[in-house]
């Protein structure tokens, strides 16, 4: 039992991994995307992130159509998959025992697993090539998710490895976390990125289901324990939510007198639409468009923060 | 459109403006009413150039062949028109005003009259011919030539056996692309002369040199009487002709300088005059009669040969430099006025159209491409980097008039200065794609191997798409086979036969691979083919190399090169004594092959999921009602994704090509090294293979160069580079360029954050010593084309802080909202 618990600890589930990434963290990096995540954020463009375990896909574009193929069917014990109006098919998501059958059987992928479980030195083993790339841009791997600290102990395995193959580590993190499970991660890092999305507890919680106390708790504290870390936050601007002046000014004010601190605007996209219907989820994502002017006026907003520094 | 979202790329962003009317052409007037001049139109034949040609060679039967060739070209220049375009401060154009191209019968005029019937109406390529001119073509120049054209002589010297890989053996005017030749609709590979040579000597000193040589010979000698001698005085007769051709230039130009109202134009005219006067007959004395004389030079190339996607232009940023220096240091010259003469040239090439008779060689340049490489930065002979105040100009133009001439190519070695790397990054940045990069990393390395001292490999020059030169050492001219490989997959499936020939036997008949019990008798059944392939190739290049030597010659080509005057021969012969004969042979459709057999070998015989008949079966069909196969074989391990299961069967590949041409090469005397480049050919390549093992479509491209599959590469640039690298033999010196093809969307370079990570790319390119790499910088019309047809573009990645997704597996509304919202934020 404790044998096994001990090697799960180790496994973590890894719903992608994309390489050749350079928004998120120095030089050109590798991103492990890791499942889970403790905030239900509304404009979540990665709703694949949020469930901790591997989860069941069905992409109908791709899908073949039950007159020449339904094999998934075929491979389904639970009778979870019906021939759906389009000629498509659909799933079932309450018989749905996500053995992944129908993933193995369908020929064009359009079935597929968010999620896969893997042991940190599998993670590394299938980047460490592109540690070539790392080595000349000053970059690296960045863990991201859902909320990496979530599965803390695969992280620390995996920086862990990544240290003795001396792979520069970084983290995507809300910040959402008890405080030592911050502080286990940071002792392994040079930079991080972090993000506050607002300053107000209220609204915070309204949109992303948690309030902002613990989050700008960590922060000061990360500021104060670890000094030498380069901390990039960032703030996604999402229509409706934050992006107004104040929002950002409140933000601004809030970091203005922490040293070695960057700070950046993420605009906000609907690309993740897609992926809502992969899980069969409501999408409830903001349909209203980030305004070009709005974007320019905060963007100004932060280039003038940064000259004062 | 400004924005948040909004990262048009620079080139773009100009175009845009164009289409508003904002046009901000200030500094560049000149320029910019020349590109006027011939922007839109569609080009026209010019056949004075075969005309004089053949009249000349009528008068000179029975003479030494260059001795006729030179006698040509001074028939030529004594009477073909001269012009002096407006605007412009470069004289010597070898034809029509506008976009041109011109005929060299002597090559393939056989085509000639079914040519002139379909030219205006050819897809690929098409031109414009006035009747006039047809009637010329169709009455004076097609029958002289009938018999006696270079393609003819090689269908009717290759064996039966490597005929029917070839041509249609009813028709040997239809090319197969199976074992394809393609000696016989250009006159030498890529070529790029000593033009240092030219600036520094002058013709005179050259003709100068044959004199003294011709004054030496032993007048007993049998050779020196039958060989040498007719060499030289060829020589002789081309150094007057170009000389001559220059005058007539200068002649025109002072004509008009008198006629002249605008007291601005008419000083031009007259410097022109003066210019022309003196290069290239002489030493250049400045940076524009430098310029001039290369441009002369050039030219004259073009109309006495027709060599591989144009004659290539050297490594100008170090052959102009001193007189760009010094002219600088007199305060004669500022950069302003280099960069305009430059562009002056390059607008000269824009006109000059790579024009292809054949259908075979219009198809195999599809869209008037053509290569005429320049060449800048990398190294100096004594290994110090080469990099000059010039070079960083070329960038700039390049930067600041992004047009397709040149194809500007950057030398890149592991010390490259940071200012080079960094400006080579911010010009691909700019759209355009240019310059391409060559790897000296990977090349110098290579050239040692294959005999050249260092101080030659250390100057080579980039010559045509991806290959290098050595102008006084390479001695070999002869075109190579370009091998359809998915052809070979598919004779494997159907036991020696293809789709598109129905029940003709063509390959080997290797066996119903439904017999096969394991992938090794697979493997080993698509090697006989693949080796019979070679074989052909190799017999095909046999009788070519020694064709050619009666059928072509090079006076001023081979009077620029050291070896040729040393030796008194024509740089067509079988063998000049010190030369290095770099030749290569071509794999067609690399990706396609990998992806074909890792299909088979994991579908078939290790997962057992598909059996040979079904995948033959569903083939056959086109997949007609088989989409599930499709998806199966389409979902297979694929090439260009950093896959190992793939990767290590494009090695297994690449070590049979490179073993065959160890073993095969030397008996032939030339170094016929692998090379995986074409990338507009592989359309017509593909339109010979049915459906193949990796889910692709009957008769559409096979992959091209050394790049994935459309689509297939799903891993990311840097993916793409390290399959690149691991399907290498590095230990075999038997390879020649590979040419690798990156997509990158705007918002990955944006920046000076992005350029940064565009030079750590680089960098690291560089020391994966990878040969070549070009970059594309995605924009409106790629997501347009990925919307349209999402199969091609599967690899397409929407780049965004935090997120990743394919940007084909997006809906068409988020398609659209990508599109809209950007040219491309974000991706
Ligand atoms: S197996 Fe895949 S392609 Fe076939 S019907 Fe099911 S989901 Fe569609
Ligand atoms: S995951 Fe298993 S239970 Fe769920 S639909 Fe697929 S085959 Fe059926």
């Amino acid at each position: 039992m404790n044998a096994k618990n001990q090697v799960n600890k180790k496994m973590g589930c890894v719903f992608n991994v994309q390489r050749y990434s350079v928004h998120d963290g120095p030089g050109i990096r590798t991103i492990i995307f890791l499942k889970g995540c403790p905030l239900s954020c509304r404009w979540c463009s990665n709703p694949e992130s949020q469930y901790a375990e591997p989860e069941l896909a069905f992409n109908r574009n791709k899908c073949i159509g039950t007159s020449e193929c339904f094999r998934c069917s075929t491979f389904c014990a639970f009778d979870a998959i019906s021939e759906a109006a389009d000629g498509k098919i659909s799933i079932d998501r309450q018989k749905c025992t996500k053995c992944f059958r129908c993933v193995a059987a369908c020929p064009s992928k359009a079935m597929h697993t968010f999620g896969k479980m893997m042991s940190a030195k599998e993670v590394l083993d299938s980047i460490e090539s592109e540690s070539m790339f790392y080595a000349r841009s000053g970059g690296g791997i960045t863990i991201s998710g859902g909320e990496p600290l979530h599965q803390i102990d695969f992280v620390e395995e995996i920086f862990k490895e990544a240290k003795r193959r001396r792979i520069d580590v970084t983290m995507e993190t809300c910040g959402f976390a008890d405080w030592e499970k911050l502080q286990r991660a940071a002792g392994y890092m040079k930079s991080i990125l972090f993000d506050i999305k607002s300053m107000d507890p209220v609204k915070h919680e309204e949109y992303t289901g948690v309030s902002n106390e613990l989050i700008l708790q960590n922060l000061q504290c990360l500021r104060e324990a670890f000094p030498d870390l380069q901390i990039f936050v960032r703030t996604p601007l999402i229509p409706g939510f934050n992006d107004t002046e104040e929002d950002i000014k409140a933000i601004l004010t809030f970091i203005k007198d922490m040293p070695n601190v960057k700070y950046e605007l993420l605009p906000y996209h609907r690309m993740g639409q897609q992926k809502y219907e992969y899980l069969d989820r409501p999408y409830e994502m903001i349909e209203e468009k980030l305004q070009d002017e709005t974007y320019s006026k905060l963007q100004s907003l932060v280039s003038a923060k940064r000259e004062i520094h | 459109m400004s924005s948040c979202c909004t990262v048009l790329s620079p080139h773009e962003q100009r175009i845009l403006e164009e289409q508003q009317g904002i046009q901000n052409f200030a500094g560049r007037e000149r320029i910019y009413d020349i590109l006027n001049t011939f922007k839109a139109e569609r080009p026209k034949i010019d056949v004075e150039r075969a005309k004089y040609f053949t009249e000349s060679f009528k008068q000179t039967e029975g003479q030494a062949l260059i001795l006729r060739w030179a006698k040509a070209m001074k028939h030529i220049v004594e009477n073909m028109t001269v012009y002096i375009d407006d605007h412009q401060l470069l004289a010597g154009r070898v034809g029509y005003q506008g976009r041109y191209g011109i005929l060299y019968p002597e090559l393939d005029g056989d085509f000639l009259d079914l040519a002139l019937e379909q030219m205006p109406s050819r897809v690929e390529s098409p031109f414009n011919i006035s009747d006039a001119d047809a009637k010329v073509v169709i009455e004076d120049i097609a029958p002289y030539w009938k018999g006696k054209t270079f393609h003819e002589a090689l269908t009717a010297a290759l064996p039966e056996e490597t005929l029917k890989y070839t041509y249609d053996p009813k028709d040997p005017l239809k090319s197969r692309f199976i074992v394809n030749e393609t000696a016989s609709f250009r006159s030498s590979i890529q070529w790029v002369h000593d033009y240092e040579k030219v600036l520094k000597k002058g013709f005179k000193g050259i003709k100068e040199e044959a004199q003294a040589k011709l004054a030496a010979l032993d007048p007993f000698s049998a050779v020196d009487t039958m060989e040498k001698k007719p060499f030289l005085e060829a020589v002789v007769i081309a150094c007057d002709a170009i000389a001559l051709w220059a005058n007539r230039h200068a002649k025109m130009a002072f004509d008009m300088a008198k006629k002249e109202k605008n007291p601005v134009r008419k000083q031009e005219l007259l410097d022109m005059a003066e210019r022309c006067a003196w290069v290239p007959e002489n030493p250049a004395r400045n940076f524009a009669e430098a310029v001039q004389s290369q441009w002369f030079t050039q030219m004259f190339s073009r109309m006495e040969q027709k060599t591989g996607t144009i004659i290539s232009n050297g490594r100008m940023d170090q052959y102009l430099y001193p007189y760009f220096k010094q002219d600088m240091d007199a305060g004669i010259l500022t950069e302003e006025k280099a960069i305009e003469l430059l562009e002056c040239m390059w607008l000269g090439m824009a006109q000059f159209i790579d024009l292809y008779i054949s259908p075979t060689g219009g198809a195999f340049n599809e869209g008037y491409a053509h290569w005429e490489a320049v060449t800048i930065g990398g190294q100096t002979p004594d290994g110090c980097d080469a990099t000059n105040e010039l070079t960083y100009l070329f960038l700039q133009s390049k930067r600041e008039f992004p047009m397709h001439y040149p194809d500007l190519a950057a030398r890149i070695h592991n010390r490259a200065p940071a200012r080079f790397l960094h400006e080579v990054a911010e010009t691909v940045k700019e759209g355009s794609g240019f310059p391409k990069l060559i790897n000296d990393e990977e090349v110098v390395p290579l050239l040692l191997a294959k005999g050249a001292s260092f101080e030659e490999a250390y100057d080579y020059a980039v010559s045509g798409c991806a290959e290098c030169r050595m102008p006084n050492r390479d001695t070999y001219t002869s075109p190579n086979a370009y091998i359809n490989f998915p052809a070979a997959v598919e004779m494997t499936m159907y036991n020696g036969k293809m789709k598109l020939h129905g029940d003709e036997i063509i390959g080997l008949q290797t066996g119903d691979p439904c017999e096969f019990k394991t992938w090794e008798e697979y493997w080993d059944a698509y090697l006989k083919q693949h080796i019979n392939f070679l074989k052909q190739a190799f017999i095909q290049q046999h009788t070519i190399i020694n064709l050619r030597a009666k059928h072509f010659a090079w006076p001023t080509g081979s009077a620029l090169h050291d070896l040729c005057m040393n030796e008194c021969k024509d740089l067509h012969t079988p063998v000049i004594e010190g030369g290095i004969d770099l030749g290569y042979f071509e794999f067609m459709g690399y990706g396609t092959v990998i992806d074909s057999l890792a299909a088979i070998k994991k579908l078939v015989y290790e997962e057992k999921v598909l059996t040979m008949a079904e995948i033959i079966e569903a083939m056959q069909c086109n997949f007609e009602g088989k989409e599930v196969i499709r998806q199966l074989l389409a979902n297979a391990p694929k090439y260009g994704n950093n896959d190992g299961y793939a990767d290590e069967i494009g090695k297994a590949l690449d070590l049979e090509c490179v073993k065959f041409t160890k073993k095969y090469s030397k008996e032939l005397g030339v170094h016929l090294d692998l090379r995986i480049v074409p990338f507009t050919s592989h359309v017509p390549f593909g339109k010979v293979v049915g459906a193949t093992p990796n889910g692709r479509k009957a008769f559409t491209p096979v992959s091209d160069g050394a790049s994935a599959s459309h689509g297939a590469d799903v891993n990311g640039p840097t993916a793409v580079l390290l399959s690149n690298f691991n399907t290498k033999n590095l230990g075999y010196r038997e390879r020649a360029a590979r040419l690798v093809n990156i997509k990158f969307s705007p918002s990955c370079v944006a920046g000076e954050e992005g350029t940064e990570k565009l030079v750590s790319f680089i960098k690291t390119w560089c020391d994966l010593k990878l040969w070549h790499i070009q970059f594309n910088v995605i924009n409106r019309e790629t997501l347009l084309a990925a919307k349209k047809d999402p199969d091609k573009y599967r690899g397409l990645i929407v780049r965004i802080a935090g997120y990743s997704a394919y940007f084909t597996d997006l809906s068409p509304d988020l398609q659209d909202d990508l599109i809209a919202r950007t040219e491309h934020t974000s991706m």
